[in-house]
């Protein structure tokens, strides 16, 4: 039975607060933020939840002030309070408006501080914020900087697998931008733990760490100390091709230094490398390419790569501009005489 | 019987006019000797519906007495109309009604009935006696529950299914927001996750062609390195043959001289001494101090 009055229409939204038309509506859920009630609040946040997806809606919020309210309720004792706070910071870290906010507040502090949270959703929502964040250079720098890193090390082994997905690729992203607190805190025996998950997720986000770790010289070294190069010749024939390119990456970031050549020729690089050229994937051919020209500078692979020659010939061909190159510069260390 | 107010007779000019104020009937007392009460008040009226001088009952056919003894005029006339119309009424029977002949004599008329049927007419009335018994006293039977009879008119009205609640109508209003919010929330959602999804391909294409370029520097950079160090190893290397070549042929150089110098050294130094007469022949030296 339909009737005039909006207060007696059959509610469709019990669980979240009415939403006030136009411009009125944040206005009216950031004040019922601060509500004394606990279930008032509940359902302002997750009414704010929804409405945040939409980019005009999420800079009316920041305009209205709401991230204080948010840093205030991510110490609130309530657990689905702080659920809800850590989705809506989650959603706004999609938008820059957004991140720019949360480095303005300084919500990262507490945010980093939610990291050891009873509640599993809120703990899942806090990874998910700080992946977002750390997708984004500056993110990532401030993230480096505050000696967030060390911290996110010691949570992978511990966590549930979605989580641990989630750890791992902010991991790879902080790394990309500095790889010396990683390494200070010993992150490869924990990345090698990974390796061998089931899930593609998590082994393509260790692998890709691996690559970032490998990066810096003494990365190098390390890689090479831990005997990782049978590990990875072995994930060049994984089945995800995430997981496939990132471990191309890493042996061809190991080899620059003489000793990751020699161990990356004694686990039985070439091989599926060669494999790996005739790939569709960009990520995987490329990777293979410079992966063969940087082993081919010792004279072994070299003599044993002359015969393969014309495979890599093929790849000239390629409409991509970097595989060319990357053929190009491998065809031409493969027959460098001295 | 005293009244309260004595009744005034006043005669002017021959008028005689009696007036008294009003007062109650006084009552009748019941017996002759009974002494007259000094309540006055109880005593001197009584009851006007035991008073036997009050009309009572009907007075549409009350033979009123008429108010003066002699007869109205006016009604002795229509009396006499009366009568003299019944006795012309009489008259007008008797002339034209049929007459049964006078009985002739020592004869009487009898009455004869003349109808189809003869009926018996006696005086005594038939009576038929009849007999009713009630039965055994039964109990009294429970008194139905007085129902009052139905008074007015009675309506009936009935509500077919459907027609107060209609599901399929009311529920439209409820879908359509439902569904038009749920559908806008997740147009909304995926709008955004594909936004996100187009950036992080870009970002990734740019890792690939940065790593990819990055490790190209690095193998650049290491192979000057090594060809750096390679160099200097040689370089040094070089040095070092010079080096040793040069200490060589300096030790030649120097044992060579050594020698030279030294052939003359042992004949000299013989002579030397020999001149300074260190070596003698200790017989000749032990005869020459002997003497």
């Amino acid at each position: 039975m339909a009737r005039p009055q909006t207060s007696q229409q059959p509610q469709t939204h019990l669980t979240q607060a009415p939403v006030a038309f136009g411009n009125w509506a944040l206005p009216k859920l950031c004040s019922e933020l601060q509500d004394d009630e606990l279930v008032s609040r509940q359902r302002a946040l997750t009414a704010l939840c929804d409405l945040i997806h939409d980019p005009e809606r999420a800079y009316e919020a920041i305009l209205n002030g709401c991230m204080e309210r948010l840093k205030f309720l991510l110490k609130d004792d309530d657990g689905l309070c702080r659920v809800k706070t850590t989705e809506a910071l989650y959603i706004l870290a999609s938008h820059s408006l957004g991140r720019d906010a949360i480095f303005r507040n300084d919500i990262m502090g507490p945010l980093a501080d939610l990291l050891d949270d009873p509640v599993d959703a809120c703990r899942r929502n806090v990874h998910q914020a700080l992946n977002r964040m750390a997708e984004y250079p500056s993110g990532a720098v401030f993230m480096v900087s505050m000696g967030l890193v060390p911290r996110l090390v010691l949570k992978v082994p511990i966590e549930a697998e979605i989580i641990r997905a989630l750890i791992l690729s902010t991991l790879s992203s902080c790394i990309m931008i500095n790889a010396q607190p990683a390494l200070e805190s010993d992150a490869i025996p924990v990345l090698r733990g990974q390796l061998s998950h089931q899930f593609s997720d998590i082994r393509r986000s260790a692998t890709s760490a691996l690559v970032g770790i490998s990066v810096p010289s003494n990365g190098k070294v390390k890689v090479c100390e831990e005997d990782l190069l049978p590990l990875m010749v072995k994930l060049l024939s994984d089945n995800d091709q995430g997981v496939v390119a990132n471990a191309a990456g890493t042996v061809m970031n190991t080899a620059v230094i003489t000793r990751g050549k020699h161990e990356a020729l004694k686990a039985g690089a070439i091989d599926p490398l060669l494999r790996l050229v005739a790939s569709d994937n960009r990520a995987v051919c490329a990777n293979a390419l410079r992966a063969l020209t940087v082993l081919a500078e010792v004279p072994s692979a070299r003599a044993q790569l002359l015969g393969h020659v014309s495979l890599l010939k093929t790849r000239l061909q390629h409409p991509d501009s970097t595989i060319q190159r990357a053929a190009s510069s491998a065809i031409e260390v493969i027959s460098w005489k001295p | 019987m005293a009244s309260t107010l004595q009744p005034q007779h006043d005669t002017q000019g021959g008028v005689y006019t009696f007036s008294s104020r009003p007062r109650p009937v006084p009552n009748r007392a019941k017996y002759r000797n009974t002494a007259e009460p000094l309540n006055e008040e109880e005593g001197s009226h009584g009851n006007i519906m035991y008073d036997r001088r009050v009309v009572r009952g009907n007075t549409y056919a009350q033979h009123i007495l008429p108010v003066t003894s002699q007869p109205d005029p006016m009604e002795f006339l229509r009396q006499q109309e009366a009568r003299r119309r019944a006795m012309s009424k009489k008259r007008l029977k008797e002339q034209f009604g049929p007459k049964t002949p006078e009985p002739l004599e020592g004869r009487t008329n009898i009455d004869v009935q003349t109808e189809m049927y003869l009926e018996e007419l006696s005086d005594r009335i038939e009576e038929v006696s009849v007999e009713c018994q009630t039965d055994m006293f039964l109990d009294k039977p429970a008194t139905p529950l007085f129902i009052p009879d139905k008074t007015g008119r009675d309506a009936a009205t009935q509500i077919e299914e459907g027609e107060l609640f209609d599901f399929d109508v009311e529920v439209q209003p409820v879908l359509q927001v439902l569904v038009g919010k749920t559908i806008e929330q997740a147009l909304l959602e995926v709008m955004e996750e594909e936004e996100l999804d187009n950036l992080r391909a870009r970002y990734q294409a740019f890792m690939e062609i940065r790593n990819a370029e990055l490790v190209e520097v690095q193998r650049l950079e290491e192979r000057e390195r090594r060809l750096h160090v390679e160099r200097e190893n040689r370089i040094k290397q070089q040095k070092a043959v010079l080096e040793k070549e040069k200490e060589t042929a300096d030790k030649i150089a120097a044992r060579a001289f050594a020698q030279q110098y030294l052939t003359d050294l042992l004949p000299s130094v013989y002579s030397n001494l020999k001149e300074s007469g260190y070596f003698y022949d200790s017989v000749k030296r032990g005869k020459l101090t002997g003497m």
